[in-house]
């Protein structure tokens, strides 16, 4: 059945120009987003990203001779659609900064040292429930590199398809009881509150070594005929 | 029956490692015949170029399908220091009732969410072309034998039109 794709709700969505995020009054255009239709082109999407985009490095707290420095955590994130059902056999790209809120990448200047045993970034593919699973280290702080930043809470970069092209979904997962959540540009540039805490993980029990978090992603997307505009 | 809420996106950021876009701007393989080059700059307000934006595009192959499994019709770029990037690819053929055109999407630190824009290789009818007021700013420029030039400008002068999805 093919894939239906509704209007982002601007409460649950957020867009545009954002006050306190400097960059965005710089890149956001300045003319409104134009409405299309929908076809072939945008509710069909590309079948063999596991081929193109081959899985880097699952483990990045064991990537070194010796364990990453930070706390331990095993992240679990499920990919469903609207839905409700889970995508097996997805790409799931992750990234995230060392337990100091430094990079591994060129354009990061912050003065937080390298951690040489921290790798960080992950490629992976859903199982069959729509799930992922990798151990890695809780990323630090950092604070953000733009005119009047601020600093950004510990976060995991993620990257996921749905089934067509306009289900792309590119966001950031945040960790649960974090001071710097409450202030960040980034996650309270979401409206709705129940939307940010979807963006927050849970802590789940955990009685090995690893801190346990588990979460969701949505990616838009319903089964059911497309309506033309 | 219930519908779940699609997650909030957010800002792809300035750190996107560049290993995940190593080799995924080459879509053809071999040296066919009908491989193009496709190239631009991505610049921010008053034409500054811009470093490791993410451009994704995905199209149809050279007889306009979208579900030709030994084409994959997707790839990946990121810009350089000098705000340029670079695909290599066929140029698409016409899907019924679509002039042949290549689907952008750009994430970037400074963006809330992706942007979604349109190639064109020619003002030919086409109903998205068809809603756009500055057609002339989503036409590729001929740049040499098989290359063509596409500017990304995502705000300011000339500023390249997006669309809500």
């Amino acid at each position: 059945m093919a894939t239906r794709i509704e209007p982002r709700d601007p409460l649950t969505q957020a867009q545009g120009v954002e006050q306190g995020y400097a960059q965005t009054a710089r890149r956001w255009p300045s003319q409104p987003l134009l409405r299309r239709p929908h076809g072939v082109a945008e509710l069909s999407g590309p079948r063999d990203l596991a081929h193109r985009l081959p899985p880097v490095k699952g483990d990045l707290a064991g990537y070194g001779i010796r364990r990453a420095l930070g706390q331990l955590v095993r992240l679990r994130i499920r990919v469903l659609d609207e839905d409700g059902t889970p995508l097996p056999g997805t790409v799931v790209e992750l990234w995230h900064c060392n337990s100091a809120g430094k990079y591994i990448h060129p354009n990061d200047t912050h003065d937080a040292p390298v951690d040489p045993n921290f790798y960080g970034a992950a490629r992976l593919l859903t199982g069959d429930s729509g799930l992922i699973e990798l151990r890695t280290i809780k990323p630090g702080a950092y604070p953000v590199p733009d005119t009047g930043g601020w600093w950004r809470p510990p976060h995991v970069h993620l990257s996921v398809w749905g089934r067509v092209w306009l289900s792309r979904l590119v966001t950031q997962m945040f960790f649960p009881g974090e001071p710097l959540n409450e202030a960040d540009a980034i996650l309270n540039a979401i409206r709705d509150p129940g939307a940010r805490e979807r963006c927050v993980a849970r802590l789940a029990p955990s009685t090995s070594n690893e801190m346990i978090f588990e979460h969701q992603l949505v990616v838009r997307g319903r089964k059911g005929t497309a309506t033309l505009p | 029956m219930s519908r779940l809420i699609p997650t909030a996106e957010m800002t792809l950021g300035p750190f996107f490692p560049r290993e995940f876009a190593k080799d995924a701007n080459d879509l053809v393989k071999g040296a066919p015949a009908d491989a193009i080059e496709i190239t631009g700059l991505v610049t921010e307000l008053d034409g500054k170029p811009l470093d490791n934006v993410i451009l994704e595009i995905w199209q149809a192959d050279a007889a306009g399908r979208f579900d030709n499994p030994g084409f994959s019709g997707w790839g990946r770029a990121a810009t350089d220091a000098h705000g340029v990037y670079r695909f290599r690819t066929i140029r698409p053929g016409a899907a019924p009732g679509r002039a042949p055109h290549v689907n952008f999407l750009i994430l970037y630190s400074g963006l809330m969410r992706q942007l979604q824009t349109v190639m064109f290789f020619s003002a030919a009818p086409d109903p998205v072309l068809a809603v756009v007021n500055a057609k002339d700013r989503l036409i590729a420029r001929p740049d040499g034998p098989n290359r063509y030039r596409f500017d990304i400008r995502l705000r300011g002068g000339e500023e390249t039109p997006f669309f809500d999805d």
